[in-house]
């Protein structure tokens, strides 16, 4: 009898089970790598129980981040104001808006407003935001321009790594005390002959001439200055954040 | 294969250091112990009494019916929930720390307790109040109290004859009651509290004897020495109580008082250790005498110890006092002496010990103490007052303080009056006397004549339930209040939480009886203060503020004049008649009833990090056992086996208990010691079917001691919870000790102990690249042996602010403890030859706890680079990086890692029954995992420490030297610099929560390349030695070598620390030196 098949389908099957196999790889390689975002949490905006616009507070108005967020300096939260800190104002402005029904029902009742938490580290990640404000990193470096956010949203991935990227080059986030708070501040902003008066020159760059009016600083040597001059040594071992 | 490294044989000197009896006889059990990284069977799956096959069978079912659900995969909602009104001083995320103090029978101790958000989360003493001089010590009681307030079993409701009542009902019926008996004039009405040094409390009493004069008082604790109080109202008269001072003495003479454990309090302890702090050669130091029959923490500080049975003390101390007499001529002691001098000579003890003792107390009269213990008869502390009023100790080394407290009638008292009809109300301030009261009174037959019982108790427990109406007891963490310490100072009580379960205070019910409205601030404390700081509170507001901020009332000690001794013919009398001077015939037995180290009298029962915290001297957790000594051990006929003890059977009249017996090295002979504070029948979850009752054998006539009518042992064994082998190391002169003199003359004696003197003098290379030390900091620690008293505060307060979880007895029979701190005890003995057991051995402590080696052994084998050191020389452990290979502990020398080898912090430890249908099984709800509710109670929860990882299933942890408070610190600073290069941090500027618990400042925590710090300064005594240094790890921990200050004429001087360099002796090196195998290095 002869034969049904051709001697060259002997090894057919084994030939389909490899391309398979390695289509099948390439296709879940290739959806991981180009169809997963980075960090899942960025672009998170959940809808809060007050419309609250930071738009219009921080943008607008020009409130200081620390008129609500009060102890940033001091603790490890950056707390969310209370809702005595909205009725500051909200008791003679905007008195009956009924954007603002929560907030009053909450300083009748006394029951407290409940945001949705948007920014999270894990429950074994020790983030304290008083000693980054306090040493010169702005709150646009982790949280974005929220001055120009109507709703909230989570725009860094706050991922291990990213925190890492900037405990071994905190230059790049670095900036003058005074504009910590300023989340409109460019560095092409910063006057340079003030600047190496204070601080001194960037490293480096010593013999270069800072008295003209028209030198811009670039955020590296802004940071390498206060690197420099402050001391700044972020952590980078397990227990600076874990423990 | 596994290399096995053989460390070198120790160089056996005059002294060989154990720590149990198995490993000084060698057996195999040991040896094989000594090989394994975890004890048998910590690394098995012992599911008790269920199968593993079993138990996968029924919960394989179990899941499939359950289903699998996908919940899982969507990102929870989490929220932010401000106040609405902002709350002084409160800042989300950082401590807030407040004064106070807890009430004790001893006095009150000051404290300073850390509060975040408004939870009360770890207890410390409070550095600024003047017995404490700027370190505040504390105790394992005081720093678990904390757990005690959150305490899930606590009384939650008002109950009235055992239905769910509310307050306004109860307030009701309380002001009916007063209403009721004002017509009597309070005769009826009976009050039980306990022993309190509260001036409100006192001051209520008043108000309420003033409208109801006639109502009985009665004070009540079942431990805190009864006898005590009653040779002082003989001694010193009413309102008079004795202050030992021990900074002041330079020889102390302890008769059975435990002053640095159960019988003593901070100031004590503290005044102690200060005299024994040597820095130099040739410094001095003080001297320590311990009569007692077993060992506790003082007699293992002893320079000198005698161990005879209990009841003989009194007759020892009389053989003293005639000593004394004849070489002071005082006249009073010599008549006492003689009209007992007849009875003298029936009991004999070692041969020189009293004479010489006697002759070193009156060569340094003014300057030495004789301390009785609680425990012993009136007569014996009337002669120990004698003894020291010819030692010429009041006024230097003994003072007095005023008692807060007015007399009250005992509980004998009370239950006569019962009895007799003559009350139809009895009010219980927190007192458990159905549970610990003598059974001689048969109190449980006489509460349930009581037609009307209010109790406020802090559980439902035996004495709720004969009472018609429970009321919740707040927790003195929330109420307000005041006390005194042990100096007599003036000290508040400040709540950091309102009533949990909505608890009343005493001072709360004695205002109600008052005809006072029932505070709702500090108002009544607050008059109290006014009387007592008078003319100092001109602007009251501002003396009340400093009073609340500093936590005391400056200069409020009570005046300490009255501190003559009064020999009244009484006193003479009592002595006589009480004097025990028998001695024991051969073959009975005297059983001691001590309080435990864990329950105390049964109060903290319910407290899992006491029940878990080993026993120092025995190690044992929870459990009580019968101590008894080898000796008579043999004569009974029992021992000891793996976790369990041959069970006796104890009859004195018609009560008879039976538990199990644990021979305890340097325990009197034909004495057995049994601890009080267990066998709770109704108490919470962590001390339901812990140990046995040892109540029902005590009596108002014998309450501490008594000659049991027969002990047998029942053939039957017990099983006993002994952490002693758990993590052992394998003796190699670890503990290193030696003599005053010794040090005089050869002060860096403990660097050539050991192997030390081996090492190559250039230091050894490590064969492992390590990260470099570049941190402006380098942390380290200096254990002092000489000051550590093994109280085990330190791993009470270590576990409170680690969240170590406890994990119950049945896994620490498996060695599964999670201490990340423990208290290694050696015994040591000169000459073991006869039997392979010595009778009278040393006693020593050393904690041990990570050593955070330069060169660390764990880190070297860890697959993923979950334990890594940082610039700052911390061994440091990332939890969420752990696989969980155990390779790390395997490979630590110092056997410090401990392994969460179940979800101990979510899962119950308890039994718990799951299944479907009929398959049901109950087993320890630890193995059931996920299969089970997550049990952690909610106010469990709200102690844990913010800033400390709470750890799960099968990662590894250890001490982390604080890195939670390192890192505090260092942010503080770094705020603190904000725009400045002023980073490094402030020369002892926090401490560690060992060092901050330990009374003794036997611990120091700091920089090392400090110079001026308190952990350099302690490094670079001579005395300091590094363990294990011959395995090149570098140790960070530097320990101290203890000294002993014998006195060189007393019997068996010179055994006590005995040093000899090995090649002294003139043999050979010990390297070299040995029986074959021990050639040293890898095979």
């Amino acid at each position: 009898m002869a034969n049904f098949f051709p001697r060259w389908t002997n090894w057919l099957p084994l030939k389909v089970l490899v391309i398979l196999f390695v289509l099948g790889n390439a296709v879940v390689a290739g959806v991981w790598y180009y169809f997963t975002p980075k960090y899942t949490r960025v672009g998170y905006q959940p809808v809060q129980p007050v419309p609250f616009s930071h738009e219009i507070h921080a943008g607008q108005l020009g409130m200081d981040c620390r008129y609500c967020h009060s102890f940033v300096e001091v603790s490890y939260h950056s707390n969310v104001p209370n809702t005595q800190v909205c009725m500051n104002c909200h008791s003679q402005i905007q008195k009956d808006n009924p954007k603002l029904e929560a907030v009053r029902e909450s300083w009748k009742t006394g029951q407290p407003v409940t945001w949705i938490q948007l920014h999270k580290t894990p429950d074994y990640a020790y983030y304290n935001h008083s000693v980054h404000v306090n040493r010169g990193v702005s709150c646009v470096s982790c949280h974005g321009q929220v001055n120009h956010m109507a709703v909230v949203y989570h725009d860094q991935p706050l991922s291990m790594s990213w925190c890492l990227d900037c405990h071994r080059h905190p230059e790049n986030a670095l900036r003058p005390r005074e504009d910590v708070y300023n989340l409109d501040w460019k560095p092409s902003d910063v006057n340079a002959k003030a600047f190496v008066a204070k601080y001194g020159k960037p490293p480096g760059e010593e013999d270069r001439d800072f008295s003209k009016d028209d030198v811009k600083l670039t955020q590296q040597e802004i940071g390498l200055t206060l690197k420099h001059a402050w001391y700044v040594n972020p952590p980078e071992n397990c227990a600076g954040c874990h423990r | 294969m596994k290399r096995i490294f053989q460390h070198p044989s120790e160089p056996q000197g005059g002294k060989k250091y154990w720590r149990s009896l198995e490993e000084l006889a060698s057996t195999p059990g040991f040896a094989a112990a000594l090989e394994r990284e975890f004890p048998q069977g910590a690394a098995e799956f012992n599911g008790g009494e269920v199968s593993r096959r079993h138990f996968m069978k029924i919960m394989g079912a179990s899941t499939a019916l359950a289903g699998i659900g996908l919940t899982g995969c969507r990102r929870p909602e989490m929220h932010l929930v401000p106040f609405t009104h902002s709350a002084e001083w409160s800042i989300p995320g950082k401590f807030l720390f407040y004064t106070s103090s807890r009430p004790t029978p001893r006095g009150y101790v000051p404290l300073i307790v850390s509060t975040y958000e408004g939870r009360p989360t770890k207890i410390e003493g409070n550095p600024y109040h003047p017995i404490n001089e700027g370190h505040g010590g504390t105790d394992i009681y005081t720093q678990a109290s904390v757990l005690n307030m959150y305490d899930p079993d606590r009384a939650r409701a008002f109950r009235q004859k055992g239905s769910i009542s509310d307050e306004s009902t109860f307030e009701k019926a309380l002001d009916g009651l007063i209403a009721a008996y004002a017509g009597t004039q309070g005769d009826g009405l009976a009050i039980m509290m306990e022993e309190n040094a509260s001036p409100t409390r006192e001051r209520l009493r008043a108000a309420v004897t003033a409208k109801l004069p006639k109502a009985r008082w009665c004070i009540y604790e079942p431990l805190a020495g009864g006898s005590t109080g009653a040779a002082e109202f003989i001694g010193f008269g009413q309102g008079v109580k004795a202050r030992p001072q021990l900074d002041k003495a330079d020889v102390v003479l302890t008769l059975d008082c435990d002053f640095l454990g159960s019988d003593g309090n901070i100031e004590m302890i503290r005044g102690f250790t200060k005299k024994r702090r040597v820095d130099a050669p040739g410094e001095k130091m003080n001297r320590l005498y311990s009569v007692e029959n077993r060992y506790t923490i003082t007699g293992g500080m002893a320079d000198h110890r005698l161990r005879i049975p209990a009841s003989q003390v009194g007759a020892f101390a009389l053989q003293l006092a005639e000593q004394i007499a004849t070489a002071t001529g005082d006249a009073t002691l010599s008549g006492v002496g003689q009209t007992l001098g007849k009875a003298n000579g029936t009991v004999n003890f070692p041969a020189g010990w009293a004479e010489e003792l006697a002759k070193d107390l009156v060569a340094n009269k003014g300057r030495a103490v004789v301390l009785v213990g609680s425990q012993q008869p009136v007569a014996v502390h009337l002669l120990g007052m004698a003894i020291n009023a010819a030692l010429g100790a009041f006024g230097t080394t003994l003072t007095g303080i005023a008692t807060v407290s007015a007399p009250a009638s005992s509980i004998g008292d009370l239950t006569k009056d019962i009895n007799n009809k003559a009350v139809t109300t009895l009010i219980i301030l927190g007192c458990n006397p159905v549970y610990d009261a003598p059974v001689d009174l048969d109190w449980r037959t006489a509460q349930s004549n009581v037609p009307n019982v209010i109790r406020v108790g802090l559980h439902e427990d035996e004495t709720a339930e004969l009472s018609s109406w429970n009321v919740p007891r707040a927790h003195y963490l929330e109420y307000w209040g005041d006390g005194r310490s042990a100096d007599g100072t003036y000290v508040a009580v400040q709540p950091m939480i309102l009533p949990l379960y909505g608890g009343w205070s005493d001072n709360d019910i004695l205002a109600k009886l008052a005809g006072l409205q029932k505070p709702v601030g500090p108002e009544l404390v607050q008059d109290t203060f006014r009387q007592i700081a008078g003319g100092a509170a001109t602007d009251f507001d501002a003396a009340w503020n400093k009073f609340l901020h500093d936590g005391y009332l400056d200069g409020s000690a009570t005046a300490t004049e009255r501190t003559l001794f009064f020999m009244s013919a009484a006193a003479g009398s009592a002595i006589g008649e009480q004097m025990n001077l028998t001695a024991l015939k051969e073959g009975s037995y005297e059983i001691v009833f001590t309080p435990d180290f864990h329950t105390y009298d049964g109060r903290y029962n319910n407290n899992g990090w006491l029940q878990e915290v080993p026993d120092p001297v025995t190690k044992l957790t929870w459990d009580n056992a019968a101590l008894i000594s080898p000796a008579t051990a043999k004569a009974l006929g029992v021992q000891n086996y793996e976790a369990a003890g041959d069970t006796i059977e104890i009859t004195v009249g018609k009560s008879g208990i039976s538990l199990p017996i644990l021979i305890a090295p340097g325990h009197a002979d034909h004495s057995i010691s049994v601890s009080l504070g267990y066998g709770r029948w109704k108490t919470g979850r962590v001390g339901t079917g812990a140990g046995e009752n040892v109540y029902p054998l005590r009596t108002t006539t014998a309450p501490y001691f008594l000659v049991a009518d027969k002990v047998t042992p029942t053939g039957d064994r017990g099983t006993l919870a002994i952490t002693q082998h758990h993590f052992s190391m394998e003796g190699r002169a670890f503990v290193r000790e030696g003599t005053l003199d010794t040090f005089a003359e050869n002060p860096s004696f403990a660097k050539v102990m050991g192997l030390d003197e081996e090492l190559p003098k250039a230091g050894n290379p490590s064969l492992y690249t390590h990260p470099p030390l570049t941190a402006l900091e380098q942390w380290g620690m200096t254990i002092d042996l000489n000051t550590c008293t093994g109280c085990n505060a330190c791993v009470v307060a270590c576990q409170a602010e680690n969240n170590s979880p406890i994990v119950g007895k049945e896994q620490v029979i498996n060695g599964r403890e999670m201490h990340w701190m423990r208290l290694d005890r050696y015994f040591a003995s000169t000459d073991v030859s006869t039997d392979d057991s010595d009778p009278d051995p040393e006693m020593l402590f050393e904690p041990l706890l990570c050593q955070q080696c330069e060169f660390a052994p764990c880190e070297t084998v860890c697959p993923v680079n979950a334990t890594v050191h940082t610039p700052d020389g911390l061994n440091s452990m990332a939890y969420n990086r752990c696989i969980g290979t155990r390779y790390c502990a395997n490979n630590c020398p110092y056997k410090v890692r401990r392994f969460n080898f179940f979800d101990y912090n979510q899962r119950p430890i308890t039994p718990v029954t799951e299944g479907i249908g009929p398959l049901k099984i109950t087993a320890s709800g630890l193995h059931f995992g996920p299969l089970t509710e997550k049990s952690s109670p909610d106010t469990i929860k709200m102690q844990k420490n913010p800033n400390v990882t709470v750890r799960m299933r099968g990662v590894m942890e250890k001490c982390t030297f604080c890195v939670q408070r390192i890192e505090e610190a260092r942010i503080a600073t770094k705020v603190k610099a904000g725009a400045s290069d002023k980073i490094k941090i402030p020369v002892d500027s926090f401490q560690s929560a060992c060092q901050q618990a330990c009374p003794n400042e036997a611990i120091a925590f700091g920089d090392i390349t400090e110079p001026e710090s308190k952990v350099s300064k302690m490094r670079g005594s001579p005395r300091g030695y590094r363990l294990l240094e011959y395995l090149n790890t570098s140790p960070r921990v530097v320990y101290l070598a203890k000294l002993r200050n014998p006195n060189p004429k007393m019997p068996g001087a010179e055994k006590l620390a005995a040093f000899e360099r090995e090649d002294k002796k003139g043999g050979a090196s010990p390297m070299t030196n040995g029986e074959g195998d021990a050639s040293g290095g890898p095979k």
